[in-house]
């Protein structure tokens, strides 16, 4: 069959119509394979059959798009994936997850996510909160000592303060002690430091020279670490002629029997 | 018909290959009132027709892979797959061909009457050069195309032999594609 013959025969129309029977489409089918010419003739036929129904068109209500769209989209399964290579398959598989699943990895990703967040979060807290605890050690202990402080410089600012330099004796030459005797209600304190650590088993007492005779003015602190440095309050005398430190036994005597390591007169 | 992608035949097929659904959009935007046209043609009915229009797209999803270039436009697959669904559903809700073919003159007049719907859309000025085929020429592409009736059944509803049908056919497109080149 010459081309012009196929082309003349109406079968391409019948078949661009949709009417041609079984052996007529097969037909129609081989030619267009062979022949291009009547490919294309036949391209021509169905493009004209085609501005016939889009000449007679119907525009639909706007809803039927909406409801083909939500089902395309909730049909799981029964659709007949074409087997193309693996990239491609993975490509529609991922088009094609029913929003439900789609809604599920995403709260999974999300919730990993909130998860890591707050392990990471609980980390920092945890270490800024052992921070704030070091840091506030710290400030109770430097805290601690500046009330020492001023306590101590309470007495040494205090007007009534009388200062009394007690210097070292043949015991110590280099050893040295204060004294302040509050002038108006007669309190003693001592500031030890520049006195020698006590040895084992021993303690300095502090004792006043009233008329003559030494009178016992108190115990001094050295045993105790941090309390030899610090100001510390004796006795309380009306009247002394002087102030001597002694090294006794702990606990004291009631008369100086020890050697004498520093003393000062008023 | 106002699209902000414009897509050739050849990638549109190809992204509806890969189930793009933005593809599937432009789709239907571009054939739905085409094939609503046919559909409705066929039974007459809105509420009916856009029924089966539904079911039309649903089904050009579902099967798109059934789908070969090769061997034919994708207008010409979704229409003759849209309209064996609207036969089908006319068989199943009992309604019978037969009585349109039975009928007279008139009946077919009916279906190439400019009637309900097809003034809502006028594409391209085509449908005033409808009127220039002549009554036998349109009958022929109406029947075939709208009436989903076989090339027996045109035979029979006109009035011409078998073989005639087939010529008929032919020169009613070749007038249609002449309207369309002076279009």
């Amino acid at each position: 069959m010459e081309i012009q013959d196929i082309i003349s025969s109406g079968l391409l129309e019948l078949y661009a119509a949709g009417i041609a029977s079984e052996s007529e489409t097969r037909q129609v089918e081989e030619w267009v394979t062979l022949y291009p010419e009547v490919a294309t003739e036949l391209k021509e036929i169905m493009i004209g059959i085609e501005s016939y129904a889009t000449a007679n068109a119907m525009v639909p209500s706007p809803d039927v798009k909406e409801k083909i769209f939500a089902r395309i989209n909730t049909k799981e399964s029964g659709k007949v994936i074409p087997i193309q290579s693996a990239a491609d398959n993975e490509f529609q598989q991922i088009g094609n997850y029913p929003y439900w699943k789609m809604v599920a990895a995403a709260s999974i990703l999300l919730l990993i996510g909130s998860i890591a967040l707050n392990i990471f979060t609980y980390n920092k807290f945890s270490n800024a909160d052992q921070n704030l605890l070091a840091l506030r050690e710290t400030f109770d202990s430097i805290q601690g000592k500046n009330l020492e402080m001023e306590a101590d410089m309470t007495v040494v600012h205090s007007k009534y303060s009388m200062p009394v330099s007690l210097k070292g004796l043949e015991a110590a030459p280099d050893a040295a002690a204060k004294i302040f005797w509050m002038q108006n209600t007669g309190e003693v304190f001592i500031d030890p430091s520049n006195l020698p650590d006590a040895p084992a088993g021993k303690q300095y007492q502090l004792w006043a020279i009233v008329d003559g005779k030494p009178v016992d003015a108190g115990m001094i602190l050295t045993s105790k670490k941090g309390d030899k440095y610090r100001i510390q309050k004796m006795k309380t005398f009306g009247k002394a002629e002087a102030f001597a430190v002694t090294l006794e036994p702990e606990k004291g005597n009631p008369t100086p029997q020890g050697p004498m390591f520093v003393m000062g007169k008023m | 018909m106002e699209v902000i992608q414009k897509y050739d035949e050849d990638e549109l097929v190809l992204l509806l290959q890969r189930q793009d659904q933005h593809a599937f959009s432009y789709l239907y935007d571009n054939y739905a009132p085409a094939l609503n046209g046919v559909i409705f043609r066929l039974v007459e009915d809105k509420a009916l027709s856009e029924d089966i229009l539904q079911e039309a797209f649903v089904k050009i999803w579902n099967n798109f892979s059934s789908y070969d270039p090769a061997k034919g436009r994708l207008f010409t697959w979704m229409m003759n797959l849209t309209r064996n669904l609207t036969i089908d559903a006319l068989r199943s809700k009992g309604y019978k061909k037969q009585s349109k073919i039975s009928g007279d003159e008139n009946s077919v007049n009916n279906l190439t009457d400019a009637g309900t719907g097809i003034d809502k859309f006028d594409a391209m000025g085509i449908r005033k050069q409808l009127g220039n085929l002549k009554p036998d020429q349109q009958k022929v592409i109406d029947l075939a195309y709208f009436g989903g009736f076989t090339q027996e059944e045109i035979s029979k509803e006109i009035g011409i032999p078998l073989g005639t049908v087939k010529t008929r056919m032919r020169t009613a497109i070749l007038e249609l594609r002449k309207m369309l080149k002076y279009t």
